[in-house]
């Protein structure tokens, strides 16, 4: 059965009536007037103490009886074919237990970036292993090779690729393919008509526009790492696989081993030491692990050396935007021309740019490539193309606004028209006084301030795929259950406090089991959906638990059922009298437990989520900087931040996401970036010293507004805060360095030289690759 | 609250007898007394210079107060002998080359990275781990803070942190946001937590009249 039902949406000040369809078996939303006790209160994380005291257990701190220490041999070129792969001395060598041949387990002798796998090996103990290494010997068909965007876009560049491949292939519009990957020329033609119908119409638009601006922007490559490296510790036992895996994708890592060994393993993850999209599959190195497991028949360890965590397992890709934006002396955008470039290593998925999102940008054209290079391959990064596209339009945006001569922040209300965001934009404005501070440029000796702002979007309702199982069990305790993974945004607490909220019970009463892949399904931690998704199920399956009990103890006490809830480790009545305590109620079942296994509802396929108010989260976010004239340096002295998270469970935990992506951004927009060496084809700082994460010094404060969304989406109303908090940062940065020195700087990361240059005070530096004719 | 050791020698912990290699830095703890106990199984060259390894060699670390016998390659790392041949995983393993303080320790009240110290250079000092600050039983004030203030989030990063707030706050019990800053400086995280920690520091400061303990 369908029910209509009405329910109030939005935020303090602003809420509205809504009539929604209730899935069939769904519970309606939580409302702004449900007096809430666990849900809404800043609880400390479950795994808090654990992790202070160094007794959380990772998968790096498994140590089963036995355990041999896998290492993996890689390729020391950026561009080779594997043609000797010897392995018979390392295979003769004391305390060597496996040695495995990448080239043979993954069907490939090619090696098409400095830190490709091409062998690997398990011994008694690591340094065995490294020595088993250096006695694997290896012949290589050395190849031209390509490392930068601007090299694999030169004329007469080695090719990057093999077969057909080239360096440089469109991704928006997308090639029109036929399902083998072949090119259907039909499908091209429709393409390229599109394309050219829509620079034809900008092209008209910008003829005529008032003001038109253009400006190229460039991104730097940067990396994720997490601190705990991929890896895993694997073992069999009685033909079982047990993997404890580093990983963001328990379900995606036992899919991936399972199709690999014909079995169907068992995948662990009590804590994940971060991931930020980097650790959604068992990659090379989880195969490698399972296997060498196997051969050897002993639990092994596979966690990838610092090096090889910043080469190989993912990045951010770099980006080159060239931008026009024609726009009217009011402030309407009325037309936008994006011709964008990328490198994910050495496909060419992965590397668009979100540089056309957020506003109303009047007509669009746009055109992206991916960039063949060989380097390592791109993965999802936290927010991925967003940080690097919203630093472009933002950039953009206030360089329009200065064209007309406009306030920065009235630009952006102009053209923006998310309910949410629009109350962000004040709040933001209020708190930072944004009103007398931009454009005054305060000045302290050679020292001077800047405020810019920056909008973000992000799109984490959820949606299906996730099931949670409640237990009440007859002594009164009450378990909570989903094999999903917290990879530190909190998620197992979460899971605790809703299930808490509905039972009338406190956090501590909960006992909350993630990371497992025998337990009931959940997603993968990817877009920050993880929460959207898993909440519903678990508040349902909480819910329909209570019911039975409740259904069990009226049974027993010849009460309505119907009148009785839990509230306060109680069970009540109608009028809210409490008639006998959880735990006796829990005493009164028949059977040792109430088992209930629960969906995420979902209305239809596609849209699992009730059409309510603004599908999206937005954000807001002002960044204060301080650039010394005389030495470059920028400091970012405070950032505000005005975000929104759909009903927030637990206001510290979503204050700590952003407070976290935030800093992330920082570091994005100053310090990070992976430098290959040109000449040898090699990441030159794939290290932790000369790759600079920002560090306690150069934190700055952060002020976090977090708004309480009610957006009607699903019974919970969550959404996830992983991503959303980064992507405006760097963008903010970019713009308070503009206002505190009056001149642009077009690439990140916005280092104290690039900062000098701008201001004529050092001779422009130009990469020798720039030098080079390229058809940029 | 255990009473301030005095600071070793300036020597004794540098990058100085990392570098000048396994067999000089035995010779030298020998001298000092503990190596009786280093260099069982040494060899002895002509001019009496105790030459140790490659193989196991035993060695006694004293961890959190518990004498800890253990049976490894003189070139084995504190991190690694405090990992896998002692069990005590909350020292993690990051960089591996002293620049991230995920594997933080204090050797006789001072922080070292344990990831570019041998353990054989550690026999005779006072190791201190994460789990030497406090237990899940009976947490730390600084500890306690840390959960209160959530300051963590993935978790890899957090014992190197209480390792070092923990020595700051024996220097320096009521530390200004920029000592804390400063005290941490060589400690990496990932997630984005600084800020949680300084709270949590400033936090401990106060409930723990000035000591993280």
């Amino acid at each position: 059965m369908v029910d209509e039902i009405k329910i109030q949406v939005g935020f303090e000040g602003h809420y509205e009536e809504l009539t929604v369809t209730l899935p069939e078996g769904d519970i309606p939303p939580y409302q702004p007037a449900d007096k809430l006790t666990v849900v809404g209160k800043s609880h400390p994380r479950l795994d808090a103490l654990a992790k202070a005291t160094g007794t959380a257990r990772y998968a790096y701190d498994q140590r089963p009886k036995g355990l041999l220490y896998g290492a993996i041999l890689r390729c020391p070129h950026a561009n080779a074919n594997v043609t000797t792969l010897d392995t018979s001395t390392a295979e003769q060598m004391p305390g060597v237990k496996a040695v495995l041949k990448a080239t043979e387990l993954f069907e490939s002798n090619s090696c098409r970036f400095a830190g490709a796998e091409v062998a690997a090996v398990c011994a008694t103990s690591e340094q065995i292993a490294e020595e088993a290494l250096r006695a694997i010997f290896v012949d290589y068909e050395v190849l031209p090779f390509a490392v930068t965007l601007e090299d694999s876009m030169a004329s007469g560049a080695p090719q990057v690729g093999r077969r057909d491949q080239e360096n440089v292939e469109r991704t928006t519009p997308r090639l029109g393919r036929d399902r083998d990957g072949s090119i259907n020329e039909e499908r091209e033609k429709a393409a390229q008509d599109g394309m050219a119908e829509r620079e034809k119409k900008v092209d008209a638009i910008l003829k005529d526009a008032p003001v038109v601006i253009s400006r190229t922007f460039r991104t730097q490559v940067q990396t994720h790492c997490p601190l705990e490296p991929h890896g895993l510790v694997c073992e069999w036992k009685d033909g079982k696989l047990i993997a404890h895996a580093s990983t963001q994708a328990t379900f995606g890592v036992q899919g991936e081993l399972g199709r690999r060994t014909g079995t169907t393993p068992q995948v662990i993850c009590d804590h994940v030491g971060g991931g930020f999209g980097s650790k959604f599959s068992a990659g090379r190195e989880g195969v490698i692990g399972a296997m060498l497991a196997k051969e050897a028949g002993a639990p092994v360890r596979v966690m990838l050396t610092r090096r090889a965590e910043q080469t190989a397992v993912g990045n951010r890709p770099d980006s080159k935007q060239k931008l026009t934006m024609g726009l009217d002396r009011e402030g309407k955008i009325l037309a936008y021309r994006i011709r964008s470039w990328g490198t994910p290593g050495a496909g060419t998925g992965g590397a668009g740019a979100h540089n056309d999102a957020l506003y109303k940008l009047g007509e669009i054209d746009k055109v992206e490539y991916g960039v063949r290079t060989n380097t390592g391959g791109a993965r999802a990064h936290r927010a991925p193309g967003w940080p690097q596209g919203v630093f472009a339009l933002e950039s953009m945006l206030d360089e329009a606004a200065k064209a007309i001569d406009m306030d920065p922040l009235e630009l952006r209300r102009r053209n923006d028209s998310h309910k949410v965001r629009k109350a962000e934009y004040e709040i933001a404005a209020k708190r930072t006084k944004w009103q007398d501070k931009r454009g005054k440029g305060v000045a302290s000796g050679s020292v001077r301030r800047g405020i810019g702002m920056a909008s973000s979007l992000w799109f984490s309702a959820g949606g299906g795929g996730a099931s949670a199982l409640v237990r009440i069990l007859k002594n009164g305790t009450v378990e909570v259950r989903n094999g999903a993974q917290d990879i530190g945004t909190g998620t197992r607490t979460i899971m605790g406090q809703v299930t808490a909220e509905e039972l009338g019970l406190g956090l501590a009463d909960v006992t909350v089991f993630i990371g497992n892949t025998d337990d009931p399904r959940g997603p993968a931690s990817g877009g920050s959906t993880t929460i959207g998704s898993l909440t519903p199920a678990v508040r349902l399956a909480a819910h329909d638990a209570k019911r039975k009990l409740l259904d069990a103890v009226a049974d027993r006490k010849s009460w309505d059922a119907a009148g009785l809830d839990l509230k306060h480790g109680s069970v009540v009545d109608g009028s809210g009298n409490a008639l006998i305590s959880f735990r006796a109620a829990c005493a009164l079942l028949d059977e040792d437990a109430i088992e209930v296994l629960r969906d995420r509802p979902t209305l239809g396929r596609r849209r699992p989520n009730y059409a309510g108010f603004e599908d999206t989260n937005a954000g807001v976010q002002v960044a204060e900087v301080a650039v010394d004239l005389e030495t470059g340096e920028v400091r970012v002295e405070k950032v505000t931040a005005v975000a929104d998270a759909g009903k927030l469970i637990n206001p510290k935990l979503a204050e700590s996401q952003v407070r976290g992506g935030v800093i992330q951004g920082v570091s994005y927009a100053l310090f990070e970036r992976r430098t290959m060496d040109r000449q040898e084809g090699r990441m030159v700082n794939a290290d932790m010293e000369s790759y600079k994460i920002l560090g306690a010094a150069d934190c700055p404060e952060i002020d976090v507004v977090m708004l309480d969304v009610f957006n009607g989406k699903s019974n919970t109303g969550v959404m996830g805060l992983g991503e959303p908090p980064i992507v405006a940062t760097a963008a903010a940065v970019a713009n308070a360095v503009a206002d505190a020195i009056g001149v642009r700087i077009t690439e990140l990361p916005i280092t104290p030289r690039k900062v000098l240059e701008a201001l004529g005070k050092v001779p422009r530096t130009r990469a020798a690759s720039e030098k080079k004719g390229t058809s940029l | 609250m255990p009473p301030k050791p005095e600071p070793p020698p300036e020597s004794a912990v540098t990058r100085r007898s990392f570098l000048k290699g396994a067999s000089l830095t035995v010779a030298a703890v020998g001298v000092a007394g503990p190596g009786a106990s280093v260099a069982r199984g040494a060899r002895l060259e002509e001019d009496g210079v105790p030459i140790l390894g490659p193989g196991p060699t035993a060695m006694k670390l004293e961890v959190n107060g518990v004498e800890r016998s253990i049976s490894a390659p003189p070139s084995t790392t504190l991190a690694d002998a405090l990992r896998d041949e002692i069990g005590l995983t909350g020292t993690k393993r990051v960089c591996d080359r002293g620049s991230c303080g995920a594997c933080t320790v204090m050797i006789d009240g001072r922080t070292v990275d344990s990831c570019s110290m041998l353990a054989i250079d550690a026999v005779g000092r006072k190791i201190q781990t994460v789990e030497g600050c406090g237990t899940p039983e009976k947490p730390s004030a600084l500890q306690e803070a840390f959960v209160e203030c959530d300051a963590l989030q993935c978790g890899f990063c957090t014992p190197g942190m209480v390792v070092s707030c923990t020595a700051l706050l024996e220097q320096n019990p009521h530390p200004t946001r920029e000592q804390i800053a400063a005290g941490i400086s060589g400690n990496i995280c990932r997630c984005g937590t600084y800020q949680n920690i300084f709270e949590a520091v400033e936090l401990a400061a106060k409930k723990g009249g000035g000591r993280g303990r």
